[in-house]
């Protein structure tokens, strides 16, 4: 368990980071940004991962991996498809330089 | 082994950020999208690694599951469709921090070591307070998308619904949500977590069928950041540094994106999010039910008077377009620039105004070869794009983009809006509230204050839009009836742009 502190602090340290970051972005890539935002949006996967398996291992029930893999399934397409669908768009963009 | 997590996923959190500078370029975008998702998977299997769940036989049909629709919807969703894709995948992001909120509140989820030092550091309170706000985040996000996604794919009306004491409930929801969340705070309860859950997912429900469609750049950009900042929580729950950071960085982007969407529409987002006429809405919030409606009878009435006046009044342009035109067919026997392809002949210097309506025709492709023509003909052609043209952030830019235009061609309003005044014809393709003169001196209307492309200080226009309705805003456009230097070509964008471009 971390200190929910260090947790916050993160939390904090990130979302400074990344707005200053995003900041640079021209609106011409607002939409395949927002679209690889919403894909990395999905690494709550990461979470659903570790409590169906944690679940799974310490008995918790069939309840809990229901629940579990669902969010499993929701996150994967999340990440997938938002990262497939911003490679299509930026391919779109990319085709004419050449 | 908590040193090592937190240096790992402080690295990967570098990667992503670095993945998303690259982003801003079109150059390396495609990389950084790349970087960006290697990041995601690392994570991944490091999470699998340190959880020591590697064996756990249950989560790879998941993730497969998961990652086959995902890759399939990615492929095979036309670029028309791209604004309710981004909003359905958006929600599922939120509904998966939900459901980690769900198992995270019940205890679910923490091997024995973790559920110690929870006790002996004394978290349970901030391990309750974060489950149910991912949960009542996530299921906001959740629902919200899923009606935004509803209204953009046309199964749900595109106009605001409100229905009976529509402000109250919203605000009662919001309260209730906050309250059982709060109460996660001081003491474990299943009728909390169900509490969140229902009251959040009605709340998400009551605001976005309030948003109107041409507020839908703004919502999609808002329940972005939602879906991220959900991710975050959810990470504070179960204690994962990878998770907070990212979904910080994605919480961040989305409010700069809503905050730019907002000053380009000049609206504040709680306007937005509490119904669509300000003035109405504060209003609304005092009166008690009975009142509320008397109000909804004459706002009913009222907006029936609208509609009659905007039948008549487009009679009426009807008409005027008719004898202008007549007019006009007079006039060309004697001269020959009167018709919009002879001014497009002639003109060297051409702005092309794109907006929704060219996504709902699909008149990209004969956009970019009107283009093409004129461009063979020695005339310089550029593109100038309102922030909110669309349905959502950088809609046009992706059409265009689908459509083969150079992206060198595309210019922000800022950067062309004065360059109006000095081109010679400006093409107006399904766009009307983001050039409507109106804004800048109707007071009271919807549209007042919004920066608006100065298309009517162009010499010519030629405006191919379906019909002379006024727009969203429901603001009648000024240069409609403009007496001089005004073509109206309409009907649907892809037909008068082919027989704009047989007649050059």
């Amino acid at each position: 368990m971390i200190h929910p502190l260090i947790l916050v602090a993160v939390f904090v340290v990130c979302a400074v980071l990344g707005y200053f970051i995003i900041r640079n972005v021209p609106s011409l890539l607002h939409t395949p940004l927002m679209s690889g935002m919403n894909a990395l949006s999905g690494v709550t996967i990461v979470g659903a991962l570790s409590a169906t398996g944690i679940a799974l291992l310490s008995h918790c029930g069939w309840l809990s991996q229901v629940a579990g893999c669902l969010a499993i399934v929701l996150a994967a397409v999340n990440v997938f498809g938002g990262f497939g669908v911003t490679h299509r768009m930026l391919m779109m963009f990319k085709k004419k330089r050449h | 082994m908590d040193v090592y997590q937190i240096i790992i996923s402080s690295v990967l959190a570098l990667v992503v950020l670095q993945g998303i500078s690259m982003m801003s370029r079109v150059k390396t975008a495609v990389a950084g999208n790349f970087l960006s998702a290697v990041a995601v998977l690392t994570g991944i299997a490091v999470t699998l690694v340190f959880n020591e769940i590697l064996s756990v036989w249950t989560i790879w049909p998941a993730i497969i599951v998961g990652a086959l629709i995902g890759s399939v919807v990615a492929q095979r969703v036309k670029m028309i469709q791209m604004p309710q894709t981004v909003a359905l995948f958006n929600g599922l992001g939120g509904g998966a921090s939900a459901l980690v909120g769900l198992l995270s509140a019940q205890g679910v989820g923490f091997n024995s070591l973790q559920l110690a030092a929870i006790g002996e550091g004394g978290f349970e309170g901030f391990v309750r307070f974060t489950s149910l706000l991912a949960v009542g985040v996530g299921m906001i996000t959740l629902v919200g998308s899923l009606v935004a996604a509803g209204k953009l794919h046309r199964v749900l009306p595109q106009q605001p619904m409100v229905w009976r004491g529509h402000s109250l409930c919203t605000l009662l929801f919001l309260l209730l949500t906050i309250g059982c969340i709060v109460a996660g705070v001081f003491f474990y309860s299943s009728l909390l977590i169900a509490g969140t859950f229902i009251f959040a997912s009605l709340f998400g429900l009551w605001f976005a069928v309030r948003v109107g469609g041409a507020d839908m750049p703004i919502t999609i950009s808002l329940l972005n950041s939602l879906s991220g900042v959900a991710g975050a929580i959810a990470g504070m729950a179960i204690s994962d540094v990878f998770l907070v950071a990212v979904g910080a960085i994605v919480g961040a982007s989305g409010l700069l994106l809503t905050q730019i969407m907002c000053r380009a529409m000049n609206r504040s987002l709680a306007s937005i999010l509490l119904g669509g006429r300000p003035s109405r809405n504060t209003r609304n919030l005092q009166l008690t039910l009975e009142n509320e409606q008397l109000i909804k009878r004459v706002m009913d009435l009222e907006k029936k008077i609208q509609e009659l006046e905007a039948l008549v009044k487009n009679l009426e342009d009807r008409v005027a377009v008719l004898t202008q035109q007549v007019d006009e067919a007079e006039k060309t026997g004697s001269s020959e620039e009167t018709t919009a392809a002879g001014v497009l002949a002639a003109a060297k210097d051409v702005i092309i105004v794109p907006g929704y309506g060219m996504a709902l025709a699909q008149a990209q492709y004969q956009v970019r070869q009107l283009a093409d023509k004129l461009q063979s003909r020695g005339a310089r052609v550029r593109y100038a794009i309102h922030p909110v043209a669309g349905r959502m952030p950088g809609h046009m830019n992706v059409l265009l983009a689908e459509a083969d235009v150079d992206y060198d061609q595309l210019f922000e309003m800022d950067a062309i809006n004065d360059d109006f005044a000095r081109c010679d014809a400006v093409v107006v393709v399904g766009a009307n509230d983001v050039l409507n003169p109106a804004a800048r001196d109707a007071e009271g209307t919807p549209i007042y204050g919004m920066p608006v492309l100065n298309v009517d200080a162009a010499p010519e226009v030629i405006i191919c839009n379906r019909d002379l309705k006024p727009g969203y805003a429901g603001v009648e456009n000024p240069l409609y009836t403009r007496a001089k230097g005004v073509y109206l070509e309409l009907g649907d964008a892809k037909e008068t742009l082919q027989h704009l471009m047989a007649d050059l």
